[in-house]
């Protein structure tokens, strides 16, 4: 079966008892984290936990047709969700890091921009090639009006497909994913940047001047890392493909809200462990 | 001022090595077969349509390049401890690395290529020997130029990260920006070059993709040199910009209000090429028109 012919069951789906069981855990890290390191370690946390959360929820954004939309058979961009996002995250991270020095509110406004412009650029570029390359309008499979602009959608599907290209709803979703992917990656890092520079020159009896290239190292891989877990796992929600926040498959946010906040915290724990301990 | 200018002009230089890097990614992915068509690929043999393209794909082209990237960046950057001249030593990184892509390209053809035995479909050492050295070349370009970028970007423009982490993103962006642009070219323009221009593939066509050549069967040294010239130069220019405008907003404008100018630039050029979008958009459906009458859409 084709990822097209694999309709999604749309719905938000919530399973109760598995969204509690994942807040409980992450109270449980909180209080673990709070045991080791109840000030600074603690702070760390909650903005990784944030970062991870808008990482989740912004991949949920990006419109992604994977293979289908390689042939032209679905809107989005064909690549996976995973990737795509992280591309975009960590174009936003590289710039926010830039100016991680012009304090957390800059930095990360400016991660957010520059996982938006990437976005941007890609969609349009996308739609450059569907249109001026292969000679095909965008057109959404999953509404019959765009939204945004209201244009219709059906009549603009070519026979036996679900739809092609980039409507416009989806080339916004795609610019606010990248917004919030950007954003929530250089929260990240800024956070695990402000607990290493605080800690290492302790730790490895050192000038904060000598430790600044290993603190800015090792959180910029922890970033990145938990860039990864987080969009591969809203990946795992959104399963195969998605046209973008007028997609029903966008209504299983909450699934994957609750979920990168869990795996976030686990695995800022860890990043916070090997200078608490 | 004269630090600008510099600026400037490492960031030109950084955006051409950025558009050639792209462009090599696309056409390397292409020839390869490693972009999200060669599901086409892989399922031709499986409706009977036995063929000679190449195909590795394992791993998706931004994990890949993020890997190859960084590997490169990682062998320049000891190489440079060893004080070596930096330029070798992001040759000699690069070659190290393309080593590891050959070796990859090499055992992802033959697995994915022996996993259809039971459909009928040969494992062609003549497409090993041939096709092989052609995607390393390409992928050399590409890594070479992504090591390069990413040298200048820390050395003489003094980005905070280390060069392997660098070459880690940039090579990740590259694949995000390669697949995301130059995919569709290569899975409607040419794999299924046999269906009507102007309309998405009909699903009930899958695995039916061109396997025969002007003379011969074709190959996919053919898919690149075709796909090179859209798709490919498509690509270059998407991740071209990318590098290009992020360097050049911060460069220029992150002094102005203390951050907050590159940040208002970001969303001028944000809206900018929201508009440009829409103008294509648009323009595609004045000029293409629609594919059914309105009414029986609807209906």
């Amino acid at each position: 079966m084709s990822a097209v012919a694999a309709k999604p069951t749309a719905g938000g789906a919530v399973n109760p008892a598995a969204m509690a069981v994942g807040v409980v855990m992450l109270i449980i890290i909180l209080g673990l984290t709070y045991t080791i390191s109840p000030g600074m370690g603690v702070m760390a946390l909650i903005g990784i936990v944030i970062g991870g959360v808008m990482i989740g929820f912004g991949t949920h954004f990006v419109p992604v047709g994977g293979a289908p939309a390689a042939m032209g058979q679905a809107p989005g961009i064909a690549t996976g969700v995973a990737m795509l996002a992280a591309g975009a995250g960590l174009a936003g991270l590289f710039g926010g890091a830039w100016a991680a020095e012009l304090g957390i509110v800059v930095a990360v406004v400016t991660g957010g921009i520059g996982g938006g412009l990437m976005m941007a650029i890609t969609c349009m570029m996308v739609n450059f090639v569907y249109v001026f390359g292969m000679g095909i309008p965008a057109a959404s499979g999953k509404v019959l009006h765009d939204p945004i602009t209201g244009d219709s959608q059906a009549e603009y599907k070519s026979q036996g497909t679900e739809g092609h290209g980039l409507p416009f709803v989806s080339f916004v979703g795609g610019v606010i994913g990248g917004i919030l992917a950007g954003a929530g990656g250089t929260l990240i890092y800024i956070e695990l940047l402000g607990l290493y520079e605080a800690t290492f020159p302790t730790l490895m009896s050192a000038t904060p001047a000598q430790v600044l290239p290993v603190a800015v190292s090792v959180a910029g891989m922890f970033a990145v890392a938990l860039f990864l877990v987080n969009a591969v796992l809203t990946a795992y929600n959104i399963t195969g493909t998605i046209e973008g926040p007028h997609d029903p498959k966008f209504k299983r946010w909450p699934r994957a809200i609750v979920a990168s906040a869990v795996a976030s915290a686990l695995c800022g724990f860890v990043a916070i462990l090997i200078v608490a301990i | 001022m004269e630090h600008i200018v510099f600026g400037i002009g490492i960031t030109a230089l950084t955006g051409a090595l950025a558009t050639v890097a792209g462009s090599a990614e696309d056409t390397e992915s292409n020839i390869g077969s490693q972009g999200d068509p060669n599901s086409q690929v892989q399922l031709a043999p499986q409706m009977g349509f036995l063929h000679r393209i190449f195909n590795k794909a394992v791993a998706g082209e931004p994990p890949a390049y993020g890997l190859w990237c960084a590997l490169g960046a990682g062998l320049a950057w000891a190489f440079m401890a060893m004080q070596v001249n930096a330029i070798l030593a992001i040759v000699l990184g690069c070659i190290l690395a393309v080593f590891v892509q050959g070796v990859y390209a090499t055992t992802a053809y033959l697995g994915r290529t022996a996993s259809l035995a039971k459909f009928g479909q040969p494992v062609y050492v003549d497409i090993i020997k041939s096709m092989t050295t052609v995607t390393m070349a390409h992928a050399f370009i590409a890594i070479f130029c992504t090591v390069a970028l990413c040298q200048l970007i820390n050395g003489a423009l003094g980005h905070p990260f280390p060069l392997p982490l660098l070459a880690l993103i940039w090579g990740v962006a590259l694949g995000a920006a390669g697949s995301a642009t130059g995919n569709p070219y290569y899975g409607k323009e040419r794999q299924y070059q046999n269906q009507k221009f102007g309309a998405g593939v009909p699903i009930s066509a899958s695995g039916n993709i061109v396997r025969y050549a002007e003379a011969g069967e074709r190959n996919s040294i053919d898919n690149g040199f075709f796909t090179h010239k859209i798709g490919g130069s498509a690509s270059g220019v998407c991740f071209g910009l990318i590098v290009f405008l992020e360097l050049w907003r911060t460069i220029l404008f992150e002094r102005i209000y203390a951050g907050w100018g590159a940040i208002a630039v970001g969303v001028l050029m944000i809206l900018i090429f929201t508009v440009i979008d829409r103008y294509i958009e648009v323009w595609a459906r004045k000029n293409y028109g629609p594919y059914t009458v309105a009414k029986e859409a609807d209906a």
